[in-house]
């Protein structure tokens, strides 16, 4: 299954905005967008999650694998604008205490 | 009264944008917070997802999944039932939720987030089905 990413530089910074649902079905989809961005060498990345209503275990499953593959290359992963009950997911999932979040877009490319 | 929402479906991963959409429906028609329905609509992910990835279905002639979700008392609830083989839930291991990024291992945390967000689940396997009820609270507890 398909998902839509709209793509943005801010700062210089690449960002990534999933839109709708990321989940089990189109997890791949998502995982092979973001670890192809990686392999042509960025090594900054913000996932603004503005866009998202839904994100299951797969799809954190792939931020998880994108942020040991940077943190890997001394590169960075930053996850921002997240809605309160997507939030609570990472926080139970201790993700929160591995993978910076930040409140806005402007506060995530300060990280940078 | 809003109806209840009753789905038999074949495990197929590609059924759950429709699913999610039914759960969304469901949610208006009861004027549910967008946080229930949320975990809700997680809850058949990681179940769903866990049942075809796993091979459950393996020996099941007709594989089915069927899906219930009502109000009652201020208590939502969730029944999945499915004819695959034998599986329960509720005696799943805990994940690694605090080691370093670098050792942090990959899944095993869908059944885990579903647990944590229920306030009640339940397991038995009756008829040759595995029934999973999850309870989620609609008001907070007093007290």
């Amino acid at each position: 299954m398909n998902i839509e990413v709209a793509e943005e530089r801010d700062n210089g910074v690449l960002v990534l905005l999933p839109v709708g649902r990321l989940d089990s079905a189109n997890a791949r989809t998502f995982e092979s967008i973001i670890m192809d961005h990686i392999g042509n060498g960025e090594q900054h990345l913000i996932v603004d999650f503005s866009r998202l209503a839904f994100i299951s275990s797969s799809g954190m499953r792939v931020l998880l694998i994108a942020a040991k593959r940077l943190n890997a290359s001394k590169g960075k992963l930053v996850l921002c604008e997240m809605q309160d009950h997507i939030h609570e997911v990472f926080h139970i999932s201790g993700f929160d205490q591995i993978i910076p979040i930040l409140d806005s877009r402007q506060s995530a490319t300060a990280v940078f | 009264m809003p109806e209840d929402l009753h789905v038999t479906l074949s495990p197929r991963l590609s059924k759950l944008h429709d699913l999610s959409a039914m759960v969304e429906e469901f949610g208006d028609e009861h004027g549910l917070p967008v946080a229930k329905v949320f975990v809700i609509n997680l809850a058949l992910d990681e179940l769903i997802t866990n049942a075809v990835t796993h091979g459950s279905f393996e020996n099941a002639s007709d594989p089915k999944i069927e899906v219930r979700l009502r109000v009652d008392h201020d208590i939502l609830i969730l029944t999945i039932e499915d004819n695959g083989s034998m599986f329960d839930p509720t005696i799943d291991t805990e994940p690694d939720t605090e080691s370093s990024l670098e050792r942090r291992e990959v899944g095993g945390l869908g059944l885990h987030l579903v647990k944590s967000f229920a306030d009640r689940v339940s397991y038995e396997f009756v008829g040759g089905k595995n029934r999973l009820t999850l309870e989620h609270d609609l008001k907070p507890a007093s007290g």
